[in-house]
Formats: structure tokens, C-alpha cells, sequence
């Protein structure tokens, strides 16, 4: 008995297609899910209009990590001044936090709100961020003073940590002030 | 008592070597939002890399062999060479995290801006892992890593309120204000960042490097059984201090610096150097091992001739593929990408990687052929079944819940 050639490579053919095209079903339809899944997890960063209580959040949001920038920066001159910590340490604690700053201001800045509600606790939000901002930079400044820097108070640099302190407790005040009003 | 010496220098580098960039950062964050409610998670990932790191050792010891190779073998190349690409790509990553941990503990101590130190710390990381030779690495960074004991010498002079401490970790519970999706993503970033895979690639490799037999097997228990949980209790002294002196405060972990504040505020300086010191060596250490991980899992799976007992003239392409992966690291770090949320993404998806390394060891360690009779005993099969189930339920929810929760923020 001979084997019939034809009928066999042909049914072969037929598998490997049918293998090729399902390979490709399976792979197109796994793209198009990983585009999908990708889709809807950037779709949220791509929003720059949100509706009035995600603006709320968001600006409660930037205004919280404005918070534990000040609260980092008090506790790190309250922490050299008690001869606890080093200056270097103390200077890159406080530059580390004008990044972050830096990051609020940007989440602020950018923000588009919806309704007259969000936009006044945004102005709020500024305001208050930009003295947060005034005082954390005048502590990094008392941190250059009193590692034996040129500056002074001729260049209303404070050499007093408790005026440095003061001005973050006064900060910190406005910030939680914008927090209570945005409910949190 | 050179056998005692060795024993206990295997617990110290186990314990010096368990923390790393991934664990400082998480655990920080945690303990700075969540208190000590999430610390039956790392009590969790501990119990896990014990269990899967002292059967990788096994089965390195009894089949000579490395956790990659088999991996290949057993799974075929196709399966083989997927997991080949996420468990690099999650080396990398890691290998990245813990490059830029180097330079911003250098950072802190200098002032001097991180990116500077970068190329630095890679350089130094190559140097020794070209020129030192793998015990004499292992044990001294293992033994400068010990220095991290500095959180818990700072916890204890922080003085918490030790039974409020008791309650939270025995009654955990989401705190007033976070949302369980948080608290469950952090859960996940916990337990990932406890079970990294490239600590058991590096286990096993270092396994054979070091040249175990089956006669090692009591000495690879020890090692694992008393030095990763001591380690796992420096991850909990990390964030114990967060909870106690940053929480109050309501600052938000998401820089190094911040980490080392209560450290400071307990000790002072002095305290504060010695912390620095075991971060610099701690994540120095787990660069070189993420570094020698890369190398590893591609040297294996291809079948090249790999391992630091051989010369870099032996083992040519195990080598290059190190330096590669250091220079690829710097250049990810040199796009100004922040080190720390590079250190949150890369234990996140640790987790989501988990089942490829951890179910071919169960299997492998379940095989007569390959562990004869040093096949996994009832009490490891049944552990190991409940936490490949823990694993799956992890590496499921990572992702969903990094979108819901928008990372933990």
C-alpha cells in the first residue's frame, strides 16, 4: 500500500495555516487588549479639564504634598539646630523638598478647574504654596548661614531658627486652612 | 570554631544583605502612612523568600545546578525564554533602583547632586564585581549592610508606645482617611518588594558559585531561617521609625532624605553616620547582586559559560552582559527619572513577576530526577502550594490596583 502524497501535504499545509492564522488571531487580539488596558490607564493623565470634584481633590492633593514639604523642613531645622543632624544632610532634606514643591506648584499651575469652587480653593492653594515655598527656601538659606556661608541678614537670610520655624508654622497654617476647605 | 565563624558570618551577610533600596523605600513610605498596621505583610514575604530561597539553595547544592538553567530545561525555551524577558527586564529595573539608591545615600552625605554620583556608583559596582572575588564581596557587604541595625537601635530610643505598637501589628486595620485600595496596593508593594526575585537567582547562583554540596544543606537553612527573618526585623525597625516620628508630622515619604530623619532625631549624628554607611553598603550590595543577577539568568538560559569562580576571560559574555546592564541602568537614570519612584515601580512589578520564579522552583524541587531524595518534604509542599497561591493573587492585583489607586497616591 502506498501512502497518498498529495492529500497529506496538503492537509499539512491546511494545519500550518490554520495554526498560522489562529497565532495571528490570538496575538492581534492580545495587542489590542494590552493598547485597550493601556488606553484606559493614561486616559486619566491625558485629562486636563476634570469634573469639580476630582478639581477638589486634586488641588487638595498638590496642597497635601506642600504640607509634608513644610512639616520635612521644620522637623529638619528643629533637628540642626538641636545638633542632631548635619548640614550637608540638612541641605539636600530641604532641596529634596523644593522638588517636591516644585512638583505642587506644577499640579496647581496646570490644573484647569471646572467650576468657580475649585478655582477659588485653587487660588487659595497658590497663595498658600507660595508662601510654603518662601519659607522652606529661607530655611535652606538659615541652613547655608549656619554652615558658615557668606549669608546673612543683609540678604534677609534669617539667623534666628526660631524666625525660620515661625514662617513654617505660619505656612503650614495656611495650608491646612486650604485643606480644611477642600474637606480634608 | 572556623565552622562557627563561618556559620555565623553566613547569618550576618543574611541579614546584612536582605534589606535594599526597594525595602527602605517601601517600608518607609508605609510606616509613614499606614503605621505598623502592615507589618504582617512583611512577616508574610518573609516566610515566603525563606521558603523558596532555601529550596532554590537545595536544589542548587543537590543538582549542582542553578535556578535558570533548570528553569529552561524544565519549562522548554519558549516558556523558558518569556520568563527569561520579564525577569531581566524586572532585573533591570531593580538593578536601576538600587544604582540610583547608591547615589542618593552619596547624595546625602555630600550634598553633591545625585546624578553625578551615578555613573560613579556603576563604575564602582563593575570595579569590584571585575576585580573582588565573590566571597570576600558577599562578606563585606553583607557585614556593612549590618549597619542598617541603626533603625532598630533608633526605634528602641524613639520609645513608642510599644503596646499601641502590639495592637496595630496583631490588629491590623486600614487607618481613618486612606483608602483600602491604598492599603492593599501597599500590601503588594510590601510583599514584592520582601520576595524580589533576583535575590533567589543570586541565592541559587551564589549556591554553585560557592560550591554547596548536599553536605552545605544545614548551613543554607541557618543562613536563610535565622539571617532573612533578622533582616526581615530590620525592614520593620525602617518603618517603625517612619510610623513613630513621621506619621504625627504627616509627612509623605518620597524622598531618601526624609528616611533618615528619625534616625537622626533618636541618635543624632553619630547614629545618623552609621545609618548612612549601612544604606550606601546595603543598596551597594544589592546592586552588585542585581548586577551578577543579569549576568546569571541570560549566562543560563543561553548555556554560557558563566560565574565569578571563572575569570572574566572565561566567562566573556557573562561579563559584558553585566556591563551592559550597568551602563543601561545609568542611562535610564540619566533621563532625570526619580530613583525613588523607579524603586516603587520596580517592587510593584517584582510582584507581578513572582509566579515565573517561584513556580519552576516548586516544581523543580518536587522532581526526584533532578533532588533524588532531597525531594520537598509535606510541611514545604504545603507552605509552598499556600504561597504560589498568595504569589498569583499578588502578581493579579499589582497592576489593577496601581491604576485604581494612581500608584499609592
Amino acid at each position: 500500500m502506498t501512502t497518498p502524497r498529495r492529500p497529506l501535504a496538503r492537509t499539512a499545509t491546511r494545519t500550518t495555516r490554520r495554526t498560522t492564522v489562529r497565532t495571528t488571531v490570538r496575538t492581534t487580539a492580545t495587542l489590542a487588549c494590552v493598547l485597550l488596558a493601556t488606553s484606559a490607564a493614561l486616559s486619566s493623565c491625558t485629562a486636563s479639564r476634570q469634573e469639580p470634584g476630582q478639581a477638589v481633590a486634586a488641588v487638595a492633593d498638590a496642597v497635601e504634598l506642600a504640607d509634608s514639604a513644610v512639616a520635612t523642613t521644620n522637623l529638619t531645622v528643629v533637628l540642626l539646630d538641636g545638633g542632631d543632624l548635619v548640614a550637608p544632610v540638612a541641605d539636600t532634606a530641604i532641596s529634596d523638598q523644593i522638588g517636591e514643591l516644585s512638583d505642587a506648584s506644577s499640579a496647581l499651575t496646570t490644573l484647569v478647574p471646572p467650576d468657580d469652587t475649585s478655582s477659588a480653593l485653587r487660588v487659595q492653594g497658590l497663595a498658600a504654596l507660595a508662601m510654603a515655598v518662601d519659607a522652606v527656601v529661607s530655611a535652606r538659606a538659615w541652613v547655608a548661614h549656619t554652615a558658615g556661608g557668606d549669608l546673612g541678614p543683609d540678604g534677609g537670610v534669617p539667623t534666628d531658627p526660631r524666625d525660620v520655624v515661625d514662617a513654617l508654622d505660619e505656612a503650614a497654617d495656611q495650608l491646612e486652612a486650604v485643606l480644611t476647605e477642600a474637606g480634608r | 570554631m572556623k565552622k562557627l565563624l563561618g556559620v555565623a558570618l553566613g547569618i550576618l551577610t543574611a541579614i546584612g544583605g536582605f534589606v535594599d533600596i526597594g525595602d527602605l523605600v517601601t517600608n518607609a513610605v508605609v510606616g509613614a502612612r499606614f503605621g505598623f498596621s502592615l507589618v504582617w505583610v512583611v512577616a508574610v514575604g518573609v516566610i515566603g523568600i525563606c521558603l523558596f530561597a532555601e529550596m532554590s539553595g537545595r536544589v542548587a547544592a543537590v543538582s549542582g545546578r542553578a535556578t535558570f538553567e533548570i528553569i529552561r530545561e524544565r519549562l522548554g525555551p519558549r516558556a523558558g525564554g518569556a520568563n527569561l524577558v520579564a525577569s531581566f527586564a524586572i532585573n533591570l529595573l531593580t538593578l536601576t533602583a538600587e544604582i540610583g539608591g547608591i547615589a542618593l545615600a552619596l547624595h546625602l552625605a555630600s550634598s553633591v547632586e545625585p546624578r553625578l554620583w551615578m555613573p560613579v556608583a556603576a563604575l564602582a559596582v563593575w570595579l569590584v564585581l571585575w576585580r573582588v572575588k565573590f566571597s570576600i564581596m558577599e562578606n563585606v557587604v553583607g557585614l556593612m549592610g549590618l549597619l542598617l541595625i541603626g533603625f532598630a537601635v533608633a526605634l528602641f530610643l524613639l520609645g513608642p508606645d510599644w503596646s499601641q505598637v502590639a495592637r496595630e501589628i496583631t490588629q491590623p486595620a486600614v487607618p481613618e482617611g486612606e483608602h483600602p485600595a491604598a492599603y492593599w496596593y501597599y500590601a503588594v508593594a510590601l510583599f514584592g518588594a520582601a520576595m524580589t526575585p533576583y535575590e533567589v537567582f543570586f541565592f541559587s547562583s551564589g549556591a554553585v558559585e560557592e560550591k554547596w554540596t548536599a553536605k552545605s544543606l544545614g548551613q543554607n537553612r541557618l543562613n536563610v531561617f535565622t539571617g532573612f527573618p533578622l533582616g526581615g526585623l530590620l525592614s520593620v525597625a525602617i518603618a517603625g521609625c517612619a510610623a513613630v516620628v513621621l506619621l504625627p508630622h504627616g509627612i509623605e515619604v518620597s524622598t531618601l532624605s526624609q528616611i533618615v530623619l528619625p534616625v537622626a532625631q533618636a541618635g543624632g549624628t553619630l547614629l545618623l553616620a552609621v545609618v548612612i554607611v549601612g544604606i550606601v553598603a546595603a543598596t551597594f550590595g544589592a546592586a552588585l547582586e542585581t548586577a551578577l543577577s543579569s549576568g546569571y539568568t541570560l549566562a543560563q538560559y543561553l548555556g554560557w559559560s558563566w560565574g565569578k569562580f571563572r575569570r572574566p576571560a572565561q566567562a566573556a559574555r557573562f561579563h559584558v552582559t553585566m556591563m551592559i546592564a550597568l551602563l543601561l541602568a545609568v542611562a535610564i537614570l540619566m533621563t532625570s527619572v526619580d530613583p525613588v519612584a523607579v524603586t516603587e515601580f520596580s517592587v510593584v512589578f517584582s510582584a507581578v513577576a513572582l509566579p515565573l520564579t517561584y513556580i519552576p522552583i516548586l516544581v523543580v524541587a518536587n522532581d526526584p530526577d533532578y533532588m533524588g531524595a532531597r525531594v520537598n518534604g509535606r510541611v514545604a509542599n504545603t507552605l509552598g502550594s499556600v504561597y504560589l497561591g498568595i504569589v498569583l493573587v499578588a502578581a493579579l492585583a499589582a497592576i489593577p490596583l496601581m491604576i485604581a489607586t494612581g500608584a499609592g497616591s
